[in-house]
């Protein structure tokens, strides 16, 4: 699908629109992020990238120097305790923070839709967590809808295709705010695929445990994005990056690269 | 004790009610049924006759519309001929009271049986919002009519029709209070898709479902 | 308690003793695959859903009329028994999959039966009631067109609505040229009139008719019945004796509220604003009634249910049988519904079977989803899915089921990511090993004793952790 010319400011007109942003003379937002146990093991560059836009946005970030995990794959994997545990850890470098972004709708999800749940036996930390699972937030949907970044430092030539990923479409609502900003990107065309809400086949464990089921579900996202033409596909979410890329490499694609949204909108992505 | 005293019993102690039913339990459940209020429905922004036609064809079954119930029977003929099924059917004892002189068709008002091939019938009512035809089972209104031969014809008069299934409900309450052995909602001809999702239509069921609007 | 590597014994096609194993054989089986590709019933209920501009209201409408019943379940169960006993039906209590089975061979001894037809009911394939009947010297022939094509192949239904959805027009024109004795064709239409055909005898000439019950109405007595071939009008009109088969949850309270439910019901299950036949039975033939049974029989079954009350799963009980969460579910699209083992496959199977038949017994079930909840979000009366998997796979865990490199793995990550300062040291190791094992490609290729690396790469991490280039950047500046 080929975006109206006039959703795509020139480039001249997107530099000034970057400036603009940075010089705005609101005080600052305070953002905890909380990069991922997987980025920061795997991509740190998406690290980089969501501070690189968050101080785009007028953000002032913060990044708790001893966050590791959420717990997501212990709560997944019935392991209920381990799950507590690092959420409390969670709660405690975080529940000071006014904002808390997370590259990963999965992440967010996590804090977001299961921690109260999870810590329901933990009555004096989920009434400090309160404020922590209202106020996160996936990047992209911070970025649109709290921070009102407009124009991002990113540009990219050719088509790309945006998967969305399970957690942060289903939990989070994330669904037109990476398609905004990658409007704001020059060059960038995208292409929608034909179910762009179909899983990958990640799931987290199940992709280890299930490892042949899991491969042939990454399949059809394979060949959605095939047909799309795109020369990359964009999305959200390490887990689904590193199992779509995983499979369209062993079919043999060395060519579609596939990128995380917010490498694409800092223009860091490749580095 | 009785499968059906532990099966009641294992519920309660689940639910963590005591042993047996109190008059308070009983009355919330009398309560609910004699309100049976309708639940959150769609909008349904549409005149009845209008939707149910619409309705009706789009389950498959096809529409006819006469003035006056005794411009039926040429209906009827007009419909065999157009379909080549022939001049017979077996029908309620409310159609055979019509005028069938002026035609060719032979009615015979019995209840259908395996070989017949066109059963005609009244309805108890129809259903707008599904274009929907409502049967009740009774000597005068047998269900097999509607059930065995490959083609139903079916006498609707306009002011049967009524918006939904729960004003169905609430008229039937209205006119005949009990239910009688068998309620049917017929919405077009039988169809199955079991062979390869494919869309078949006539399994077990009529082929055809047409209806005659009478008003 | 079933074994489920013993109940699909029936099944040829469903060898295999694991769940991993039977999804194997699946994922390599070109029929189901290519049949699979065809399925799709998701996209009729996408358009079907259009119409109504307030589902999600009427989704939680309907949710609240299935929890409402839920709530008071004897009280209702209670009601419908007086109602329909009141109309001359006879109301029978099965404790266990087995009191089915006795229950229905006692009506049948009575009536002198000897000759069973059948319209769909899933909970007589819980009890496999068929050999049942047939071990004692009753004919049982199945009605609606996929199940007699798995009957006469001696299979088990590979979906709840659809159960020959694996197989395709040349299985069942091979399949028909065999038992009917007829010219082979495998033109679907001509299918159907052949089956059409040779059910009718039966219709005519069968005892017992025997179906499920979408509901119970507590109101009237009545059962409701949802259908589309005409299959459950015949069974429920023509044999002398009807018996309705339907598990204790089932009860809705009014005619009012399982008109509620049936708006989303059907639109869930194939996308039609309606099914063709809905037919509420009360009570056998009245005085005058010139068709219809001398007797009707109400089995109403707990088998496992009422276990399920009262605690983290009862949402389950909510389910209506529309199909929509296996249709809409990425590992059932993929490898069918016989790979489940158990009557009901997909997410609801998933999370009833291991209920129903024991967690030790289904290990996998609650673990075969990607939690993507795309099967929450069409489910007709808003089961939580994926939660209800989550909560399933803490009971195993609970349980000491799960196996123990699972377990040891699971405490040694969350011991290290516990402790920030080893975790990033044991990050920062594997970031460097991992990235020299990726070498120029960036590609891990295999992964030992990883399902990964099966028919996918790993890429490999690009070498230094966030935190220590966080870390460096901090200094620098």
């Amino acid at each position: 699908m080929l975006l109206p010319a006039t959703a795509v400011p020139t480039p001249r007109a997107q530099r000034i629109n970057f400036l603009l942003s940075m010089s705005m003379s609101r005080p600052p937002l305070r953002v905890g992020l909380f990069v991922t146990c997987l980025v920061d093991l795997m991509r740190p560059g998406i690290g980089f990238a969501a501070i690189r836009l968050l101080e785009a946005a007028g953000c002032e970030v913060v990044v708790p120097a001893t966050q590791t995990c959420c717990g997501q794959p212990a709560y997944n994997s019935g392991d209920r305790k381990a799950a507590q545990e690092l959420a409390l850890k969670v709660v405690r470098e975080f529940a000071g923070f006014e904002h808390v972004v997370a590259p990963s709708g999965s992440c967010a999800g996590m804090i977001r839709a299961h921690f109260a749940e999870l810590l329901a036996d933990f009555p004096v930390e989920l009434a400090q967590a309160e404020k922590l699972i209202a106020s996160t937030r996936e990047l992209t949907d911070f970025l649109v809808n709290v921070a009102g970044l407009t124009s991002v430092p990113g540009r990219l030539e050719g088509a790309v295709t945006y998967h969305d990923c399970c957690s942060g479409l289903r939990e989070m609502g994330v669904k037109t705010q990476p398609r905004a900003l990658l409007a704001q990107v020059p060059g960038l065309e995208l292409r929608e695929m034909t179910t762009p809400e179909y899983c990958c086949g990640f799931g987290g464990m199940f992709s280890v445990k299930y490892g042949e089921i899991s491969a042939r579900i990454a399949d059809r996202k394979c060949d959605d994005i095939a047909a799309t033409g795109a020369n990359a596909v964009v999305l959200g979410d390490l887990g689904c990056m590193l199992n779509i890329e995983g499979r369209l490499r062993r079919r043999g694609d060395t060519t579609t690269r596939v990128l995380h949204v917010a490498e694409v909108l800092a223009g860091t992505e490749g580095t | 004790m009785s499968a059906r005293d532990n099966i009641l019993g294992r519920i309660r102690a689940a639910r963590g009610a005591g042993p047996t039913v109190t008059a308070a339990e009983r009355a919330a459940v009398d309560e609910r049924i004699a309100k049976h209020p309708i639940g959150v429905r769609p909008a349904m922004p549409w005149e009845t006759v209008p939707r149910f036609i619409e309705q009706c064809v789009r389950m498959s079954s096809t529409v006819d519309r006469v003035a006056a119930v005794g411009d039926v029977p040429a209906a009827v003929e007009r419909y065999f001929d157009d379909a080549n099924l022939g001049k017979r059917a077996v029908v309620w004892p409310e159609i055979a009271q019509l005028d069938w002189s002026a035609t060719g068709v032979v009615v015979e008002a019995r209840p259908a049986a395996g070989p017949d091939l066109v059963g005609i019938t009244g309805v108890h009512l129809g259903v707008a919002e599904t274009g929907t035809l409502m049967f009740l089972s009774g000597a005068r209104t047998p269900a097999a009519t509607s059930l065995l031969p490959e083609t139903h014809i079916a006498v609707v008069p306009i002011g049967r029709i009524v918006r939904a299934m729960e004003e169905a409900w609430q008229q039937t309450r209205d006119e005949i209070g009990d239910l009688p052995r068998a309620v049917n909602f017929v919405s077009g001809p039988s169809r199955t898709a079991d062979i390869e999702g494919l869309l078949q239509i006539g399994a077990h069921g009529p082929f055809r479902v047409h209806v005659i609007l009478v008003g | 308690m079933q074994n489920l590597t013993e109940s699909t014994g029936q099944s040829a096609t469903a060898a295999g003793s694991t769940f991993k194993q039977r999804a194997h054989i699946k994922l390599h089986d070109v029929k189901v695959q290519r049949a699979m590709k065809n399925f799709n019933l998701a996209g009729a209920r996408a358009r079907a859903m259009v119409e109504l501009d307030n589902l999600e209201d009427i989704r939680t409408d309907a949710a609240g009329i299935r929890d409402r019943a839920l709530a008071d379940l004897d009280v209702w169960l209670e009601r419908f028994e007086t109602e329909a006993r009141r109309r001359g039906t006879h109301v029978h209590w099965a404790e266990t999959h087995a009191d089915i089975n006795r229950i229905v061979l006692e009506i049948a001894a009575k009536a002198s039966v000897r000759k069973v037809i059948k319209s769909k009911s899933m909970v007589s394939e819980e009890s496999h009631l068929n050999a049942a009947l047939e071990a004692n010297g009753l004919k049982v022939v199945e009605t609606d067109l996929g199940e007699y094509i798995i009957q006469l192949r001696g299979e088990t239904p590979s979906h709840i609505i659809a159960p020959a959805i694996h197989l395709n027009r040349d299985d069942v024109a091979d399949l028909f040229a065999e038992h009917h004795k007829t010219p082979r064709n495998n033109d679907p239409a001509v299918l159907t009139m052949e089956a059409r055909k040779f059910l009718r005898e039966h219709f005519l000439s069968g005892d017992m008719g025997i179906s499920g019950g979408n509901f119970l109405i507590a109101e009237t007595g009545s059962v409701y019945l949802v259908t589309n071939e005409g299959n459950g009008r015949l069974t429920t009109t023509m044999p002398r004796v009807h018996v309705a088969i339907t598990g204790i949850e089932k009860v809705v309270p009014t005619l009012e509220d399982v008109s509620s439910v049936l708006r989303v019901l059907t639109r869930s299950a194939t996308g039609q604003s309606i099914s063709n036949y809905v037919t509420i039975l009360t009570g056998p033939k009245r005085a005058g009634d010139t068709d219809g049974p001398d007797e009707m029989h109400v089995i109403i079954v707990d088998a496992g249910r009422s276990k399920l009350l009262g605690t983290d799963m009862q949402e389950a009980l909510r389910c209506i049988r529309c199909g929509a969460c296996m249709n809409h579910c990425p590992v059932y699209q993929n490898i069918g519904g016989h790979a489940y083992g158990w009557v009901y496959p997909g997410p609801i199977g998933s999370v009833l079977t291991p209920n129903y038949i024991g967690l030790e017994n289904a290990i996998d079930l609650p673990h075969a989803a990607t939690l993507c909840n795309q099967c929450g979000v069409v489910c007709p009366v808003k089961i939580p899915l994926p939660d209800l998997m989550r909560k399933l796979r803490e009971k195993q865990v609970d349980r000491g089921l799960r196996p123990w490199q699972e377990r040891f793995g699971l405490r040694m990550w969350a011991w290290f990511a516990a402790r920030p300062g080893l975790y990033g040291l044991a990050a920062k190791i594997a970031a460097r090993v991992g990235r020299m094992a990726g070498g120029s490609s960036g590609l891990i290729h295999k992964l030992p004793g990883n399902g990964w690396t099966e028919e996918r790469d790993f890429p490999a991490p690009s070498g230094k952790t966030f935190r220590e280039l966080y870390a460096a950047r901090k200094a620098g500046r």
